[in-house]
């Protein structure tokens, strides 16, 4: 793992004033994620992933330690670093392709733009039909699909995502799973996505980084490599291959450690 | 989304069948239950005949003798009161002259009010600068400012457009800060995450997102510069549509007064539904039951 290509984290720690008290959300968090490769933030809720995601884009500032990205120092929000929300935010009053071009047009990028950017993404989470619908018209599941766009479409170094896929029924996560793996690996993306599911955390994650809480502390690391022997898109075959079935097991015993059973 | 659309349309036409299934038996259960949307035909009918009956009333106790018919003219009395106030004297003049005192005050105040409302309402720090000081000259009415203004301003128009403006620019300030601080914060995080700057994010997130609030807010606030409107025409003034009305009661002509009045309401009503019409046009994003 190169240290300057990708993201790394180093002794952060984070403490909130919340009503004359100080709570410590997370304590001395130091991990990496190479460039092109998913990682995944699991842990049982309130164990500080929101927290660390929202300081890696910017939106919060790590109490001690740092963040760099690509050897920049992480410092406020910027335009390498996407992050798609668990609420489906997109802008109501913009058409699913004006949303799409919104991150290229604040940033008064023409080129991209003309390329043909826009349409591309558009394509790519296969929202083609519905290019000129609003927001409101569509369900939850094609909302996430928008906001996935216009973060691509943006083209951050990194794209981070609280939960994305949270509030979606069963059948549809699974189909917005394989639609994220596959447009990161053509895209090449380098990601970093919060779960509280161990099944979509080692489904989606090269690394899972487990983080336990009170405070937040960064349990253990755990790769993936076992699915390169895999096919891709297989969600059978990765599901009773003995690699996951054991790593399940595992990560649920952590997580009943934390006192709270895995759902 | 298909999903989605279909549910719609099967529901409306569920919604249609029902109507039409119950219309046949027309009992208590179809005319009364909680809070069904009706059809539209319907509602005009009803909201029709509220007003027929209105003015029925009106006519047949105007014809009763309860009331001298000068000091109670009928709806037909008044009617021919407004035709003759707008061809023989010149009463459009004095509808123009109170709607440029509307207009003119009210573009002023939105002037001040957009702004620092904006400000307000981006900005924690400047609303809490300004908050307390705005609040409060909402609770001073405005005419008890009049016989200040009379004095340092006289009794001309200037004066009618200071009252007015009092009366409505601090409460346009409170609430358009209000509309622009319910930006949701995840659409501000959004825009900063793909690299929005705080301009940019000011116009496209946080104005674009109030803008329909926005436009809510000044129709309520011309329906209170209506009334302020007639309070500062009814206290001095040689023309308008509220001095029209103060000569009117010199010689007790009652019709004309409420000639007055029934011009008032039209012109309010007709205000209201452009500003309807516009937030229905540019808005289309706004779907019914959609936020
Ligand atoms: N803005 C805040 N102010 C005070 N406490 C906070 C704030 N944000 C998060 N916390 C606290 O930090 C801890 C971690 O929260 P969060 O990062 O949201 O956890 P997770 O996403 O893993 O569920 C929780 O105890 C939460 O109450
Ligand atoms: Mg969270």
């Amino acid at each position: 793992m190169s240290v300057h290509q990708g993201l790394s984290v180093t002794g952060v720690s984070k403490t909130f004033q919340s009503g004359g008290r100080a709570v410590q959300a997370l304590e001395n968090i130091s991990l990496g994620l190479p460039a092109g490769k998913v990682g995944v933030l699991l842990g049982p809720s309130g164990c500080g992933k929101s927290t660390l995601l929202r300081m890696i884009a910017g939106l919060e500032k790590p109490s001690d330690g740092t963040i760099t990205l690509n050897g920049r120092a992480v410092n406020r929000p910027g335009r390498d670093r996407g992050m798609v929300f668990q609420d489906y935010s997109s802008f109501p009053w913009l058409s699913v392709r004006d949303n799409v071009a919104y991150g290229l047009k604040i940033n008064g990028d023409r080129n991209a733009l003309n390329e043909g950017t826009v349409d591309h993404f558009i394509r790519a989470v296969g929202l083609e039909k519905f290019a000129d619908v609003f927001p409101h018209q569509l369900s939850g599941g094609m909302r996430q699909r928008v906001a996935i766009a216009r973060t691509l479409a943006n083209y951050p170094e990194l794209l981070l995502m609280d939960e994305p896929f949270g509030a979606l029924d069963p059948e549809t996560r699974w189909q917005m799973q394989d639609l994220l793996l596959n447009v990161v690996r053509k895209e090449r993306s380098t990601v970093m996505v919060v779960s509280h599911d161990i099944e979509e955390a080692l489904y989606l994650g090269d690394v899972v980084f487990f983080l336990s809480r009170h405070p937040g502390r960064l349990r253990e690391t755990i790769f993936t490599d076992f699915k390169s022997s895999l096919p891709q898109n297989d969600r059978e075959a990765f599901l009773q291959s003995d690699d996951y079935r054991r790593l399940e097991l595992h990560i649920r015993r952590l997580m009943r450690d934390e006192g709270l059973d895995a759902a | 989304m298909t999903a989605k659309l279909s549910d719609k349309a099967t529901g409306q036409r569920l919604v249609k069948a029902g109507i039409s299934e119950a219309a046949n038996h027309k009992g208590p259960e179809y005319w009364f239950d909680f809070n069904q949307a009706i059809p539209g035909s319907q509602r005009l009918l009803l909201g029709a005949a509220g007003w027929i009956t209105f003015v029925l009333v009106w006519h047949i106790t105007s014809q009763m003798d309860l009331a001298p018919e000068r000091l109670y003219p009928g709806p037909v009395a008044v009617f021919g009161a407004l035709q003759e106030l707008f061809i023989e004297q010149s009463f459009l003049s004095d509808v123009m002259a109170s709607l440029t005192r509307i207009l003119v005050s009210f573009s002023i105040a939105l002037a001040i009010a957009l702004p620092l409302g904006i400000l307000m309402g981006s900005f924690a720090r400047v609303d809490a600068a300004l908050n307390p000081l705005m609040g409060a000259w909402r609770y001073l009415p405005a005419p008890a400012f009049i016989p200040l203004l009379l004095m340092w301003l006289g009794t001309g128009d200037t004066q009618k457009i200071a009252l007015l403006l009092m009366g409505v620019v601090f409460f346009l300030i409170i609430m358009l800060a209000d509309v622009t601080r319910q930006t949701p914060k995840v659409l501000i995080e959004t825009a900063k995450t793909l690299g929005g700057g705080r301009r940019i994010i000011l116009w496209t997130v946080l104005f674009r997102h109030s803008l329909p609030g926005y436009v809510d807010t000044c129709r309520q606030m011309l329906a209170v510069s209506w009334t302020y409107l007639v309070i500062a025409e009814i206290v001095a003034a040689t023309d308008g549509i509220g001095a029209m009305m103060m000569r009117a009661r010199r010689f007790v002509h009652v019709d004309d007064i409420m000639a007055g009045i029934v011009t008032i309401g039209v012109l309010g009503l007709l205000l209201d539904t452009v500003f309807r019409l516009i937030y229905r046009k540019s808005f289309p994003y706004l779907g019914r039951g959609h936020s």
